[in-house]
């Protein structure tokens, strides 16, 4: 179930590594700023579906729409002067951090209640 | 359970769409950071390349032709001294000023002096880092020693010192005669091997203080040092003679 995405993910990378140009290199910042937007994007689904409040369409929605908004904020910062750049890559690089970390809590949770429900079932 | 598995799939390709973006942005990311190392960095440090190499053997071919004149001089010199009387006295006279003004290689018995930082880092008991690199002013401490003991000619690293040289420091680098040294240092210095060994070794004296911050010191006295001369020799724009007339 996780392979395709997964798949899809290194075809992507791989088909426009291999056949599309490299962006001018004024741009790279904000598709690195989209990337990082799109992986918080990412992160943030994992974290609600271990929450079990995963909604698809606001996955969805979010994903393309922290993109854009992501590198539109950056862009506006370069043309202000301000680096707005920096904000961005901290602000989602905490959210990613924090999301990360919630994903792991949730994790070990569900295996020790998990273990714990074996045990309390089992015969005594 | 239809409806479930048909959400389930739905959101399979939702994620596999998002993923699908997510690498090709990733792509494309990688690539212009490539394809920007290789233009950015890679065109700079290329001409940066060529231009050094390029000074590099002008500087070489300036060096042969030094040679190639100072050769020539010293044949008239040689062709002058076998003659006799004046000629020859003012060759002489020329010959010393030259080893004076450290125009030639000369060479003779003396000491080295072998000279790296300390093996002793920040953190110990002493202050900072920089108390244990070797600083121009302690270059500067061991020329002047080694000249008040008679020093008749010295070179660190390959670069003579002569009147008008200056030991200097600046960005932590070390220059001597505007030429940048680097650690470890060598010294040579001709004259009297005595002399200049218990001038260094006085106790308390610039040696002692390295010692005991354990730089890493090695004088030997030795038999035909070589001290080479000077890459650029002085120039004379402001300075003339005084003529007997200005004198009051």
């Amino acid at each position: 179930m996780i392979a395709l995405p997964l798949c899809a993910l290194i075809i992507g990378f791989l088909a426009v590594y291999m056949f599309l140009p490299a962006v001018p290199p004024r741009w790279a910042d904000y598709v690195a700023i989209a990337i990082l937007a799109g992986l918080d994007a990412l992160v943030g689904a994992l974290r609600n579906w271990l929450e079990r409040r995963f909604d698809e369409a606001i996955f969805v929605s979010g994903f393309f729409a922290n993109m854009i908004l992501a590198a539109l904020l950056a862009y506006f910062g370069d043309k202000l002067g301000v680096d707005l750049y920096l904000a961005v890559v901290v602000a989602l690089g905490i959210r990613i951090f924090n999301n990360l970390g919630r994903t792991r809590a949730l994790f070990v949770t569900a295996r020790v209640e998990a273990k714990r429900a074996r045990t309390a079932t089992a015969p005594q | 359970m239809a409806t479930l598995l048909a959400q389930r799939k739905h959101w399979l390709i939702s994620m596999t769409v998002v993923c699908l973006v997510l690498g090709g942005m990733l792509g494309v990311q990688v690539h212009t950071q490539q394809a920007r190392g290789l233009t950015e960095v890679g065109r700079q440090t290329g001409a940066l390349v060529a231009r050094l190499t390029e000074a590099e053997a002008q500087l070489d071919k300036q060096r042969e032709e030094i040679d190639r004149l100072r050769g020539l001089l010293a044949e008239y010199e040689h062709e002058a001294a076998s003659e006799k009387g004046l000629v020859r006295l003012m060759t002489e006279e020329l010959r010393n000023a030259r080893i004076a003004l450290g125009l030639l290689p000369v060479k003779g018995s003396g000491v080295v002096l072998e000279l790296a930082d300390s093996t002793m880092m920040a953190g110990n008991e002493f202050g900072g880092q920089d108390v244990y690199v070797i600083h121009d002013f302690d270059l500067v401490q061991i020329a002047n020693e080694l000249w008040a003991a008679g020093a008749e000619a010295i070179s660190i690293n390959g670069q003579r010192l002569i009147g008008g040289s200056a030991i200097t420091c600046s960005a932590r680098l070390i220059k001597v005669n505007d030429v940048t040294i680097s650690g470890p240092f060598t010294f040579n210095a001709i004259g009297d091997k005595k002399n200049l060994m218990s001038a260094l070794n006085i106790r308390d004296g610039v040696l002692d203080r390295l010692r005991v911050l354990q730089f890493q010191v090695k004088l030997t006295p030795q038999d035909g040092i070589i001290v080479p001369p000077i890459a650029v020799p002085p120039k004379y724009e402001h300075a003339q003679p005084v003529q007997k007339e200005d004198k009051q």
